[in-house]
């Protein structure tokens, strides 16, 4: 399949778990796009981690914030501006739907950047090809951070210098966040030297769609309005 | 008539100190190959800019004179519209390649100047095969090795087809075959060429011309031979083969013992079987083709990697120092990053930052540091922790010959004191600091010379 179509068949299934309203549909999206995910092998770890952490939190954290439901099934103390701190089986039924959703964006966007071929991705955006390349871009941050905060552990540790605790960690996001930022004014100035941006610009001629890639097309356009009027 | 023409140039960065060039007259003709030397920081980049539009379009600063390449005056040219008369390939190729894949990536450029689509294809494979990595066509950029990723930035850049080609350190990550041949497709190219370096024996070798700039100022611009005899009477390190150090070393305990080692990187075979012994007092160079697994190895005496099997024995601290000086930009001070592996002692920092030439850099942001002092920077960090095992990996990238010279007499000095290893693609280098050299063949079987 054409990464076109397949990139607006997961944006499709995110669409759906947005709009769908059932706890039990959500949670099939999620598990077909965690099983195409998988297929990418161990390069999913940061992306799994980063999901279960920020999913499971949008779980744990909702009852909290939320105050929906009459079957209590823990009464907490009043906190002023967020309220009383109970927990009803709705809010966590809520809770557990929002995680989902997450998790489904999330999971679309992590086979989006491991299995899809980016450089045909680019080549064969008939609109906005600037922006698609901003995206693709913006995509290997996460692996790249990933590697840059790997070798600067490791030269750390070269140093005798142990980094430990989450204040340890924290304090190398300043130093990786300037060094991605480094490194996007290098490859800026790097891609305007080789004419990005000049008037005139073709492309390599790209691969008609075909049969399998119009029925992916045909597809997202079904499971987006799936999600919206039937789940 | 000239190619390119620089006319009273000078240029200042936004917010820096001083002029980065000054006064600099150029003229670079049709198909010649001219060898720009320098010290780190003397404005050898900033000339290569200038030359692509970059300065002042990319960078801002103040820039007065001017410059022209083929016809077109880079003050009313943008970088994108030069793109094609002139093609860079920059110091860092990690950080020029745009697309995942090689193919996608030597067209890029292709694609940017408007070239007519059909003839896209045999553009790139005409450019890959022009300089032997036809092989790697089809492959991601994630999985090439250093080497490899110079060879597709130089493909991107020679695939436009330019009538002026810079080049910033082009073989600072190739090992001495590869920079060989590296630089013998560049000689055989139909193009200009402009190539600043800091291992300046090859290119002496086939250039044309030399061009030497101190503190943004030309010193030198003559044909090679008068260059030559030049650099031997101002700038003996640029043209020196450094002899081998006189004194045998004295032998000490054994620090670092490696029995039958061998590591993979998940399928792939890294190093096998490897024999290494590193005793206080000495010096050795591991050497060996790009891939051969020195780098493993290096990391493997320091306890950084664990061997899948063989013994490793260290007796003492090891410290290790990477290849990649930005992975010691941490702190906001060049003193505190030093100090970092000392508990803060920022007088033992500022004692390694002045062992390097860097008491004046104490208070710099080491992002504000050029590539050279960075490395030098990167030093300090690990020298500071007066290690039993000082492990070195190619502790020269991006620094002048008078600084390589001034190192290898530091770790010469303060031999005795250690066991040192030093990865190394500088084989001058090598030789000046090395009491024995341990060279790591494509088998990855280790090989005491």
């Amino acid at each position: 399949m054409s990464p076109g179509p397949a990139a607006a068949l997961l944006a499709a299934l995110g669409v759906a778990a947005l709009l769908a309203g059932r706890t039990s549909a959500v949670a099939v999206i999620v598990a077909i796009l965690l099983a195409v995910c998988l297929r990418a092998g161990r390069r999913t770890r940061p992306y799994l981690i980063g999901i279960g952490f920020t999913s499971g939190s949008v779980f744990l954290l909702t009852p909290f914030v939320e105050s929906v439901g009459s079957h209590v099934l823990w009464t907490g103390p009043i906190v002023p501006v967020l309220g009383a701190l109970d927990v009803t089986r709705e809010e966590l039924a809520y809770g557990l739907l929002q995680a989902l959703r997450l998790a489904a964006v999330s999971l679309a966007f992590a086979v989006y950047a491991l299995q899809l071929d980016h450089d045909r991705l680019v080549r064969s955006a008939r609109l906005a090809r600037r922006s698609v390349l901003a995206v693709v871009l913006a995509t290997r941050l996460v692996p790249t951070l990933e590697r840059d905060a790997a070798g600067m552990l490791e030269a750390l540790r070269g140093r005798g210098v142990r980094v430990a605790g989450a204040r340890g960690y924290a304090r190398l996001a300043s130093p990786l966040l300037s060094g991605s930022l480094e490194r996007g004014l290098n490859l800026a100035e790097a891609m305007e030297a080789r004419g990005y941006g000049r008037a005139g610009a073709t492309r390599a001629p790209r691969a008609p769609l075909d049969r399998l890639d119009v029925a992916a097309l045909a597809a997202a356009v079904a499971i987006a309005l799936a999600g919206k009027l039937w789940l | 008539m000239a190619l390119a023409r620089v006319d009273r140039l000078s240029f200042r960065y936004p917010d820096a100190a001083r002029a980065a060039l000054e006064d600099v007259s150029l003229e670079l003709e049709p198909g010649e190959l001219v060898l720009c030397l320098g010290p780190s920081g003397s404005g050898k980049s900033t000339l290569l800019r200038a030359l692509a539009g970059l300065v002042p379009h990319f960078h801002g600063g103040r820039f007065s004179g001017r410059v022209e390449v083929g016809g077109l005056d880079t003050r009313s040219t943008r970088p994108s519209e030069l793109a094609g008369t002139v093609a860079s390939v920059f110091q860092d190729p990690e950080d020029q390649v745009v697309l995942s894949g090689v193919e996608a990536e030597v067209a890029f450029g292709l694609e940017n100047v408007g070239t007519t689509p059909h003839l896209i294809g045999a553009r790139v494979r005409e450019a890959l095969a022009g300089v032997g990595a036809e092989h790697l066509l089809g492959r991601s950029t994630s999985t090439l090795s250093g080497g490899e990723l110079q060879r597709v930035c130089l493909a991107s850049a020679v695939a436009l087809g330019p009538r002026l080609l810079l080049l910033d350190e082009p073989t600072s990550q190739l090992d001495p075959d590869g920079a060989d041949a590296f630089l013998d497709l560049v000689q055989g190219l139909a193009t200009a060429v402009f190539v600043a370096e800091q291992r300046p024996a090859r290119v002496l070798d086939r250039a044309d011309r030399v061009v030497f700039l101190e503190d943004g100022r030309i010193v030198l611009d003559a044909r090679r031979d008068a260059a030559v005899r030049w650099l031997a009477r101002n700038r003996p390190a640029y043209v020196g083969d450094e002899a081998p150090p006189d004194e045998e070393p004295e032998p000490g305990e054994m620090v670092c013992r490696l029995a039958r080692v061998s590591f993979s990187y998940g399928e792939r075979l890294a190093v096998s079987g490897a024999e290494l012994e590193l005793r206080r007092g000495e010096v050795v160079a591991l050497v060996g083709p790009n891939g051969s697994g020195k780098t493993t190895l290096a990391k493997l005496a320091t306890g950084l990697l664990e061997p899948d099997s063989g013994l490793v024995e260290p007796s003492g601290r090891a410290a290790y120092l990477s290849q990649d000086p930005g992975r010691y930009l941490v702190c906001e001070r060049a003193d505190d990053e030093v100090a970092l592996g000392v508990g803060g002692d920022l007088r033992r920092a500022r004692g390694a930052l002045a062992r390097m030439g860097l008491s004046a850099h104490e208070a710099r942001h080491p992002r504000d540091l050029s590539s050279g002092e960075r490395e030098r920077l990167a030093l300090a960090c690990v020298l500071v922790t007066e290690p039993d095992l000082l492990v070195l990996d190619e502790p020269t990238r991006g620094v002048d010959p008078e600084r390589k010279q001034a190192l290898a007499a530091l770790l010469r000095r303060e031999a005795p004191m250690r066991a040192t290893l030093v990865v190394t693609h500088d084989s001058a280098f090598g030789r000046a600091v090395a009491d024995r050299t341990v060279s790591l063949g494509a088998a990855t079987e280790a090989v005491l010379a």
